[in-house]
């Protein structure tokens, strides 16, 4: 769970792993102030969204290195209208992921890869309720516009 | 007024999709909501249908049935409402859900009345061209409404067999059969 | 938001699982953190470093675990929970279909009966 957040928020193995070493490493710290699994988990889960923001803040350009020179060229209105499914969808949609703004970033990744609750959501990111519906609510329109627009309208 | 809300709602996130999904046609449930003592909803769209489905026993005969039933499906909503008495909720709270089932891509199928104890359970369609994509039941009853959405492609044919289904007799839908007289299609 | 790209997403963003030996890397960072900040020597003469090693060794598996089977047990409680709620929302909608059925039949019967 620690690693995959980090990995996915930060779209680099090596970094992954460093944000999950010092989660790991803070919580053999933090241990005797923790009651149960389920404290752990949410523990666990909500450094790893701190560390993970923390260290892409601190080098800014990590977080950039997607490049949409991977992605093909907007068909510009030859797409078919029903077009083949892309296995490679997942990994466009990562790389989509990794553009977006930090905290929308970290929104979808606890909904989709935790199955996290808005609540939970709210919680883990000390952020609104309120806050996680419109985040979300924008996220998946702007990830719905970018994959269209390299991939064509047909997959999504 | 005392109320014992017993609310069990499992909806993630809300989908909005042009499809009907736990939709509160013309904020009719939650009026009817305020008024019950007693309330039941249960939201569950495909995600969770999905989620679901993963838990259900193979082996249990039932469970394996509703496995097969939620198979397409897009969504099940429903809302059950219970009063302390009879006319604590009135025809007009009813009428305004009706007035959401009256476009072109809704069909009445079945509208039965029981004059003696004043049951009325009435089955919507929804169409888009031939194919179905989903269905409202409504039932009222003295000092209890029911209001359940289910989204996704289900035909007559699944209908009569969840009718089939959990212990109860299947039900008879005659798709081509024509409007009543004075009957909305 | 379609349910497609809500499907693809949790396709794209399925666990990851850390690179072999990341537990071992934790566990050396941890232990070499615990020695450098540790006291001098004569002040822990009894406590050799190997214990505490496998003190802390075992402290972070627990944990590397616990979160592991915290997370299985909240999904499983979860799915349990969405279980009951289906099967909830299928017997009510059958019961009222079992209404309008039962009526019909009544219907049709004094129907057939009619002189």
């Amino acid at each position: 769970m620690v690693f995959s957040i980090a990995y996915h928020f930060l779209q680099n193995g090596a970094a992954a792993e460093e944000v999950a070493q010092d989660v790991f490493l803070e919580l053999f710290r933090s241990l005797p102030k923790l009651e149960s699994g389920a404290h752990v988990t949410f523990w666990l889960r909500r450094v790893a969204c701190h560390r993970s923001i923390d260290y892409a803040r601190r080098r800014k350009n990590a977080a950039a290195e997607v490049s949409w020179d991977d992605l093909p060229e907007p068909s510009h209105g030859r797409v078919p209208a029903e077009a083949p499914a892309d296995p490679l969808l997942s990994n466009r949609l990562r790389q989509v992921i990794a553009t977006l703004p930090e905290k929308m970033r970290m929104v979808v990744i606890l909904r989709y890869q935790e199955d996290a609750g808005l609540e939970e959501i709210a919680k883990t990111m000390s952020i609104p309720l309120n806050t996680v519906k419109s985040t979300l609510h924008r996220a998946h329109a702007a990830l719905r516009d970018k994959i269209r627009a390299s991939v064509g309208e047909g997959n999504l | 007024m005392k109320r014992i809300a017993i609310i069990v709602a499992l909806l993630a996130v809300p989908r909005l999709t042009a499809l009907a999904q736990d939709w509160d046609p013309g904020g009719a449930l939650k009026r009817l909501d305020a008024k019950a003592v007693k309330t039941i909803d249960v939201n569950l769209d495909q995600s969770m249908l999905q989620f679901a489905s993963a838990f259900l026993d193979p082996k249990d005969p039932e469970q394996a049935k509703a496995r097969k039933i939620i198979a397409d499906m897009k969504g099940i909503y429903v809302h059950n409402f219970e009063f302390d008495k009879p006319g604590a909720y009135t025809e007009q709270d009813v009428a305004a859900i009706r007035e959401q089932l009256k476009g072109p891509e809704w069909s009445r199928v079945v509208n039965v009345r029981s004059k003696t104890d004043g049951q009325n359970t009435e089955v919507y369609f929804r169409k888009e061209g031939d194919k179905f994509k989903g269905l409202v039941v409504m039932a009222t009853e003295p000092t209890e409404f029911t209001f359940v959405d289910i989204v996704g492609p289900i035909t007559p044919e699944e209908l009569r067999d969840l009718g089939g289904q959990f212990g109860i007799p299947r039900i008879e839908v005659d798709q081509n059969a024509a409007p009543r007289k004075g009957e909305h299609q | 938001m379609t349910d497609k790209l809500e499907r693809e997403l949790k396709k794209a963003l399925e666990r990851v699982d850390p690179p072999l030996g990341f537990a071992e890397r934790v566990l050396a960072r941890a232990a070499n953190e615990e020695e450098s900040n540790a006291p001098p020597r004569a002040w822990f003469g009894w406590f050799p470093a190997g214990g505490l090693r496998w003190a802390m060794t075992g402290t972070l598996c627990a944990a590397l675990a616990a979160s592991g089977i915290a997370y299985r047990q909240e999904r499983e409680r979860r799915g349990q929970r969405a279980k009951e709620q289906l099967m909830l929302a299928l017997r009510i909608t059958s019961s009222k279909l079992q209404i309008a059925t039962e009526s019909m039949q009544e219907m049709n019967s004094r129907l057939v009966h009619q002189p």
